[in-house]
């Protein structure tokens, strides 16, 4: 339907671009300031609705800084969490002592694991203590979490916290973590996720290959850096509902896990998220909401914790470091006829989204190419290194990185041009995945000759 | 010397959970006046899945955006939902919501056969009303419809749904089966200068092709690409977290731990292709994580075409460029490819 554009609409257009400018408005609006129009009126009115370049309700707030996120939340008498954190990377912990925290000025309430009913998650094996009790697995394990007055009071009070630990050998590199002999970070073996994927002959279709390329790519451990950290505040309501905010951005799961960890019955349970500032996959599970809900029970007080920049990378989830061995076999003609590919996901020292990590990886890892002979074969190790898990591509911008560096590398040896080997190869619409499972809606070759009409490809060198 | 250079690289990439269940719910409320209230177990963490849940929910009840008002993300007001993961909200939350959204029709369907004199199946809602599909002149005001329905009638338009995307286990030994419903698919081209005495690359300029299925919004697909590239330019020249030899992150902050700035990030071109699948709420598939995918092999594609070195340790740093400029520079000159 076309746009309708008024007499009457442009001269409220005319009218807004003559108004004062925002500096007549308060700093901060307040709630009952009336809306300013959007931007582009018309939008938002259109039907039909969907296609339309509409825009987002709370750009206002966010643009004029007036959003508030849970950092901005306050209630009366809310008390500040800080969390005591491992000093080892693998240890055995002897003792905790926590007799002079309560001496400390300001502390109001201690937890320490013991405490927590059921003490541990995890999104696909439940291996990861809310707080540890005998033993640390990496340096972002908490220990010791501690409710005060304040935010410094609370980061003070730590120092009063004697834990005594006796050091295990340590492991951090994942392809030595899967050596037998390699120390053991939990009680199953370390490769504790895998993921295999078999199509056609592999073995054959290097044999009838022209030539062959083989090439180890390596990924970093990368963090979501989300504006806003983790944070969550928890109060027991007079109903006795526990009634949590949190930055958590799967809240069904969260309060299912909350549920788990605290004993209590879902409808008890009450998780707003509030908006998030950034999430990337970093949110996808709960991080200090158990802790805030036992220590506001203990305390009979709101209690508020949110993660420095620090504990944001130490302590939360971290994209999977990939170790890709590929090996591709190729006609001279240039279309791929085999390709072999190892993956070694280092997973942290918590199972975290692991394993669906692993599986996207392995499924997407050949790319979008027929090949008609693939193995895939993906595992996730245990490390003593910071929990990796859910982040934006779960594996796929790792498998993207190492496959498209090989395209290039083939197109390169050779002379192809790399546009025209991925038009070659490239999915096309029913084609078989290495799953066997046949595409629908399949716009890849649409997209590459797009972004090559774009960026004038086929007229030559920059 | 700069040396210009550049390089493509496209990609695949699912919808929703590999096989396993992830249902989402959604309630749709139309209230007296014609306007609609959305509640959905999802959670808005920036990319603006709310503003797209409403304009499909608007779509299905022939209504516009700012008709529609979206509730999130409390578990004792929303229904269920898996949650803001996996490239899912606008393909399976959205499909709840159109769901819930036709059940609410139904009922103003049949409020209004009764006040045209027709079948329900021969009406349409569109335009904020509510139509005869062969003959749009003979028509009532959607808020009418639904005044009627909940006042005269005692019906209010409700209506409430559930979906999950349709997959096929994986075969354990060989991984044959369906794990997604849906792909999309993206090329990025990346135009690069690389340094050859300081090895430091700066991205020029990103034209990106991204196939979203329809585009429930353009504008908010293109600010998800955008988003994505920043992220991918930052894993592929800068980012990295680093480990002393007790385990111990050496980097855990932003002075030490480089993310891209708005400085560091070039001009992008995104053009948004529309394919149409079939099982989509109007054809939609989803657009979050693939964004970034496919930047780090173009931005290291392109550096070999311009200076010949080929990094296969990210993060491409100077440093790592400029050792490999010059191992290449002891067999042969340098240059492009």
């Amino acid at each position: 339907m076309p746009r309708k554009v008024t007499e009457e609409k442009q001269a409220e257009a005319q009218q807004l671009l003559e108004a004062p400018p925002a500096t007549h408005l308060p700093a901060v609006a307040p709630d009952s300031l009336p809306k300013a129009p959007a931007l582009t009126p018309e939008v938002n009115k259109q039907t039909p609705a969907v296609g339309q370049r509409v825009t987002r309700p709370d750009i206002r707030t966010h643009i004029t800084g007036t959003t508030r996120y849970i950092d901005d939340l306050s209630f009366p008498g809310m008390l500040h969490v800080k969390i005591l954190r491992s000093a080892h990377a693998h240890a055995r912990i002897l003792s905790i002592n926590v007799d002079a925290l309560h001496k400390m000025p300001g502390v109001v309430a201690t937890l320490t694991g013991e405490e927590v009913p059921v003490n541990s998650f995890g999104s696909t094996y439940q291996d990861q203590p809310v707080l540890a009790v005998d033993r640390v697995r990496h340096r972002g394990d908490g220990i010791v979490a501690v409710a005060a007055e304040t935010e410094q009071q609370a980061l003070e009070a730590l120092d009063a916290v004697k834990v005594d630990y006796e050091p295990l050998p340590a492991v951090f590199d994942p392809l030595e973590a899967m050596d037998p002999d390699a120390p053991k970070i939990h009680r199953i073996d370390n490769v504790y996720a895998s993921k295999v994927i078999m199509r056609g002959d592999v073995d054959r279709g290097f044999e009838e290959s022209d030539q062959i390329f083989e090439r180890r790519y390596t990924t970093p451990m990368i963090e979501h850096v989300p504006l806003e950290p983790f944070a969550a505040i928890a109060l027991w309501e007079p109903d006795g509902q526990l009634h949590v905010y949190s930055t958590n951005g799967r809240i069904t799961l969260g309060r299912a896990d909350l549920a788990r960890t605290l004993s209590l019955p879902m409808n008890r349970i009450r998780l707003t998220a509030t908006i998030i500032g950034g999430n990337f996959g970093g949110k996808n599970e709960i991080r200090t909401e158990p802790i805030v809900a036992l220590l506001a029970k203990k305390s009979g007080r709101p209690v508020k914790a949110v993660y420095t920049r620090q504990e944001e990378f130490i302590a939360s989830t971290t994209r999977h470091p990939l170790v890709m061995d590929y090996k591709t076999g190729i006609a001279n003609d240039g279309r791929l006829l085999a390709r072999s590919v190892k993956l070694v996901l280092d997973g942290g020292a918590y199972a975290s989204w692991s394993e669906t990590t692993v599986g996207k990886a392995a499924i997407l890892a050949a790319g979008p190419y027929r090949i008609p002979n693939v193995r895939v074969e993906g595992r996730a190790v245990y490390t003593n290194k910071t929990v990796t898990g859910a982040m934006r591509g779960f594996g796929a911008p790792q498998v993207a990185f190492a496959y498209e560096s090989q395209m290039d590398e083939i197109a390169y040896s050779l002379g192809i041009d790399p546009l025209e080997i991925r038009l070659l190869n490239g999915f096309e619409e029913g084609s078989i995945s290495p799953t066997g499972q046949v595409l629908q809606a399949v716009a890849l070759k649409e997209t590459l000759l797009m972004a090559a009409k774009r960026s004038r490809w086929r007229e030559g060198d920059l | 010397m700069k040396r210009p250079g550049r390089g493509i690289a496209c990609m695949w990439y699912p919808i929703g959970f590999t096989v396993a269940a992830n249902p989402s719910s959604a309630v749709v409320k139309v209230n007296e006046d014609g306007t609609a209230t959305v509640l959905t177990g999802t959670v808005e963490v920036g990319q603006g899945s709310l503003t797209v849940l409403g304009q499909i929910a608007a779509q299905e009840l022939g209504i516009s955006a700012d008709d529609v008002h979206v509730v999130s993300a409390d578990t004792d007001i929303a229904p269920m939902d898996t949650g803001a993961i996996a490239s899912r909200t606008t393909f399976v939350t959205g499909n709840a919501v159109r769901l819930a959204a036709a059940e609410a029709k139904t009922i103003l369907l049949e409020v209004a056969s009764e006040m045209l004199g027709m079948e329900p199946g021969e009406l349409e809602a569109a335009d904020h009303r509510i139509r005869a599909k062969t003959f749009p002149d003979k028509q009532v005001a959607l808020a009418e419809v639904a005044a009627r329905a909940q006042i005269a009638r005692g019906r209010p338009p409700l209506g409430s749904a559930s979906f999950n995307p349709p997959t096929i286990s994986m075969d354990p030994e060989t991984g044959q089966g369906k794990p997604f419903a849906a792909y999309v698919y993206a090329t990025q081209i990346a135009e690069v200068e690389v340094d050859d005495e300081t090895g430091e690359v700066e991205v020029l300029r990103i034209c990106a092709a991204h196939d979203s299925g329809t585009a429930i919004n353009p504008a908010l697909v293109e600010g998800q690409v955008e988003g994505g590239i920043a992220m991918g330019i930052g894993m592929a020249l800068e980012e990295e977290i680093l480990f002393d030899a007790e385990g111990r992150q050496v980097n855990p902050n932003l002075t030490n731990y480089l993310i891209p700035t708005s400085l560091d990030v070039p001009r992008i071109e995104v053009d948004v292709i529309q394919s149409y699948d079939p099982l989509g709420p109007f054809g939609a598939k989803g657009v979050g994580e693939p964004t970034l995918v496919p930047t780090m092999p173009a931005i290291l594609n392109a550096i070999h075409d311009a200076v010949g070195v080929r990094i296969t340790d990210l993060p491409a740093t100077a440093e790592k460029v400029l050792m490999a400029i010059k191992e290449r520079a002891e067999v042969k000159p340098l240059g492009r490819g």
